[in-house]
């Protein structure tokens, strides 16, 4: 027999999961292209980002009711990032591979231009994935989540586990290596010809 | 760093870090796994109706003890559909990563049955 404390108690419980559901799949709806988009900048490929990303929202789920508590209402996407990110870094792992391989496969996006633009436009873009691929980890992170999930600094810096001054500097020193880089290449190209 | 050099370079970085759409099928596979996760809760609810006592049944009979199973009914109704499937997907065989996404499905609903 069940006493009525005991069902009322499964009744609550079963309300607060029934929203926390709720909660859950408006998040997922709202960040799925977020997640999705920092795997595939991770992995370089759209199988792995797909299992990445579907991973990332199941373990996200799983530990969803707790990180909610914990967020104080702060927003939630840069803790579904971080999951993203320990995933994609513990894959690389687990198979001994280097990321570092993978962004280079990148195929830059078309461009509503001209062809002679486009065909310049993508060489330019090519090479600064390249160039992103040589980065360290830490900082070509930063960048994919500046630039592809538009996230702010504060944003960041919670999804990398770092203070906002740290991560400031660290995304002004990955973005200063790239100058560098492409200068580099730019000069290396200017005296080939 | 330069500052034009800087803004140039940020030009850049944003052309080639495209916010890149999923696939429409990985959006469907992801609500299928979380709505046979919230279906499991669904029938652990109904399975605690089933097991009302004759004495839970006959207070039942008190239109002032309506609220409760009203609630189960809606609260069972809502988390069955708290994920709203959009349409059937195809599926693909589960290997690596997916593999691993079975076996948090399977530890989610150990912990649903407990």
């Amino acid at each position: 027999m069940i006493e009525p404390e005991t069902s009322e108690r499964a009744l609550s419980n079963a309300a607060s999961k029934a929203e926390l559901d709720r909660e859950f799949s408006d998040l997922y709806r709202a960040h799925l292209r977020d997640v999705y988009s920092y795997a595939y900048y991770r992995v370089g490929n759209h199988h792995d980002a797909e299992d990445l990303t579907e991973q990332a929202f199941l373990q996200a789920y799983r530990h969803f009711e707790r990180a909610r508590r914990e967020s104080d209402g702060r927003p939630m996407r840069p803790w579904l990032i971080r999951i993203a990110h320990n995933l994609a870094s513990n894959y690389y792992r687990d198979r001994s591979r280097r990321s570092e391989s993978s962004i280079d496969a990148v195929e830059p996006p078309a461009h509503p231009h001209s062809t002679e633009r486009v065909v310049e436009g993508r060489e330019e873009l090519r090479l600064v994935m390249r160039k992103l691929e040589g980065l360290p980890e830490d900082r070509r992170d930063a960048l994919i989540m500046r630039f592809a999930l538009g996230m702010s600094n504060r944003e960041i810096a919670r999804a990398l586990g770092r203070t906002d001054g740290a991560t400031k500097v660290l995304i002004h020193r990955a973005l200063k290596q790239l100058e560098e880089q492409m200068a580099a290449e730019d000069e290396g190209g200017a005296s080939d010809d | 760093m330069t500052e034009p050099g800087k803004m140039e370079l940020e030009a850049l970085l944003a052309d080639a870090l495209r916010p890149i759409e999923p696939p429409e099928d990985l959006a469907g596979r992801v609500e299928n796994t979380l709505s046979a996760i919230t279906e499991q809760a669904a029938a652990a609810l109904g399975s605690w109706a089933d097991e009302l006592s004759d004495s839970e049944l006959e207070s039942l009979r008190d239109p002032r003890n309506w609220v409760r199973p009203v609630a189960a009914v809606a609260v069972g109704g809502a988390a069955a559909g708290a994920l709203v499937l959009v349409g059937a997907r195809r599926r693909r065989k589960p290997t690596g990563l997916r593999a691993n996404a079975g076996r948090v499905l399977a530890d989610l609903g150990a912990e649903l049955r407990r």
